[in-house]
């Protein structure tokens, strides 16, 4: 169909002076991080990459990039093969997996702070979990509120949570496995193993690239979880760089030091979305 | 999902199974039990916690502090009471629509012509315009939440509606495009252009033609950005006051410095939950085909 040429960009307007209107805030902020911009003490005075030095060379800011890595690679594994798992047992089973994946997923669907404010009722002193810890003879666990234990409970709740979200995409990735690719593999003697790293991994690929898109930027920029249960703590042992940006600037209104901190996690979310789409792009056209 | 269902329907059919019989049926048929064992035990580990905090939104307050905790007991409607009349919790609920709904028009405005342009015409800087559009959602919220909470408290923005609604865009809008357009591309350009050579403008074409055949991608689209604006979380955090708070952070008030009021915060959470299990009984379908959208070719 003819057009006009002016007319894709007539109907990218809205969005286009959105996207400006973004830049505003964003390169306001990005001004920051360069200065020593407290709240309360006037306007902002350039301090050249020193908030970026802090963060690099002081042990909290180390501490935070290591629990933001850390949390991200643990939890996009964990869920990978919990949710894949899942997602080939449900279509082993056949039609009642269609009842299952109905419950499987509803966590997904509640708002994540709600989700996060259920465990910690359920993860306190006194609470269920404790109580069935100690009918099958363990010992009450200090959950959320252990130093050693945090983040590991918080990263139970994103399993518990996002699990569902790997299963369903998942899911419909196998759904493009062609049944006969795996038959005849079988046919060859291939095993379970065999059969599904040569066959189905690799035509799970580009659901997979979403996937790992976003869940690991997702959990790189882990926020409502961790701020809902344990405000980062305790002391410091859930604090990775968005909490951690969120108390420099909300808490102590240190404007400089939250918006290094929250660029660095940009970049690292930005480079992990640049490959992953990339690859995603190639492998559309190839 | 049908197809493979009437497989195997078929196949059962077609080898009558004699119970005993063949050891590989026997085997078959115990790893079906397996799987369905496994299923069955995330299933449990899902529902726990709901079917938990459903149970504590029935109790007293004596009933819920007690150690061990009571699996029956007799129970009250006075958590749903107390948190459906009072303004606590409803003020908030009611904010939650106002600002969840109105930035799902807003971005429809914006998102259904930007996803139509993307989809079906060939200029410039395409490319990029879409990945930009869809790296907002892959920013850190408060990358730009901070500079705006400043801003916002300078213009007036800030403990607004409108500024809320405009905030929302960041989550709402990126998802959106990103949908429509998959479901735009997928579908075969000639009908427009048959409306095309009847004479029919551009606008007609989209109008009777397109619009109705992405009628169910767009639902998928809105559902999921309703409930991805629904439990947003850190933009509210940071730019709602006292005025518009909305119910992820209202739910919050209920965990005070030292005491929780755990009865009508277990009574709050059930409400709030509402509307993400409507849609999962009602759009599942449609929403993992959201998700999905340009990756799997069916």
């Amino acid at each position: 169909m003819k057009h006009k040429p002016s007319l894709p960009y007539l109907l990218l307007l809205p969005a286009l002076a959105l996207l400006v209107a973004i830049l505003y805030p964003f390169l306001t902020g990005a001004w920051w991080s360069f200065t020593s911009y407290r709240l309360n003490r006037g306007a902002p005075v350039p301090n050249w990459g020193e908030n970026f030095l802090n963060l690099f060379s002081s042990g909290e800011g180390l501490h935070a990039i290591g629990i933001t890595l850390g949390y991200a690679v643990v939890v996009v594994v964990l869920e990978c093969l919990f949710g894949i798992g899942l997602a080939m047992l449900l279509n082993y089973v056949g039609r009642i997996g269609n009842s299952f994946r109905l419950l499987i997923v509803l966590p997904l669907l509640l708002p994540p702070v709600v989700a996060a404010l259920m465990w910690k009722v359920m993860l306190t002193e006194n609470g269920v979990v404790n109580w069935l810890l100690e009918a099958v003879g363990s010992q009450k666990l200090l959950w959320l509120n252990g130093p050693d234990s945090a983040l590991w409970s918080v990263v139970l709740i994103d399993v518990w949570i996002f699990t569902p979200f790997v299963m369903l995409l998942a899911q419909a990735g196998l759904k493009s496995v062609p049944k006969e690719l795996s038959e005849a593999s079988a046919m060859d003697g291939a095993g379970p193993v065999r059969n599904f790293v040569s066959v189905t991994l690799p035509m799970l690929m580009p659901v997979l690239v979403v996937i790992v898109t976003f869940r690991g930027i997702d959990s790189l920029k882990m926020f409502d979880i961790i701020y809902t249960t344990t405000k980062g703590g305790p002391v410091d042992a859930t604090t990775n760089l968005h909490v951690m940006a969120y108390l420099d600037g909300i808490r102590n209104l240190n404007f400089g030091a939250a918006m290094a901190a929250l660029i660095v996690l940009w970049l690292l979310c930005y480079l992990i979305s640049f490959f992953l789409l990339k690859a995603r792009r190639k492998e559309a056209f190839s | 999902m049908s197809s493979t269902v009437v497989e195997s329907a078929a196949r059962a059919q077609a080898t009558p199974t004699f119970p005993g019989t063949s050891r590989r049926e026997r085997s078959r048929k115990l790893r079906r039990s397996a799987a369905i064992i496994v299923l069955t035990l995330w299933t449990v580990f899902a529902l726990a916690p709901i079917a938990w905090i459903l149970l504590m939104s029935f109790k007293t307050p004596g009933d819920i502090v007690v150690y061990p905790p009571k699996f029956f007991f007799a129970p009250t409607l006075d958590n749903y009471v107390k948190v459906l009349s009072g303004s606590a919790f409803m003020t908030p609920f009611v904010n939650s629509l106002i600002v969840t709904l109105g930035s799902l028009v807003l971005t429809l405005l914006i998102g259904l012509p930007t996803a139509y342009a993307l989809a079906r015409f060939k200029f410039r800087g395409r490319e990029n315009i879409a990945f930009s559009i869809l790296s907002l959602r892959f920013a850190p919220e408060l990358l730009i939440i901070l500079p705006l909470y400043l801003i916002f408290q300078k213009i007036g923005l800030y403990d607004n509606y409108l500024g809320l609604i405009l905030a929302y865009q960041l989550v709402t809008l990126p998802m959106l495009v990103w949908m429509l357009r998959s479901f735009i591309e997928d579908l075969p350009v000639e009908l427009e252009e048959a409306v095309a050579m009847d004479g029919g403008t551009r606008w007609t074409a989209f109008r009777h033609v397109l619009f109705r055949l992405i009628a169910p991608g767009l639902g998928a689209s809105m559902m999921l950005s309703f409930i991805w604006a629904w439990n947003s979380y850190t933009l509210p955090l940071v730019l709602s006051g006292k005025n518009t708070q909305v119910i992820t952070t209202g739910i919050q008030q209920y965990i005070a410095y030292q005491s929780i009021d755990w009865g009508p915060m277990a009574a709050a959470t059930v409400v709030s939950m509402v509307p993400g299990i409507l849609f999962a009984l009602f759009s599942l379908r449609w929403i993992v085909g959201g998700l999905t959208a340009g990756t799997v070719k069916g």
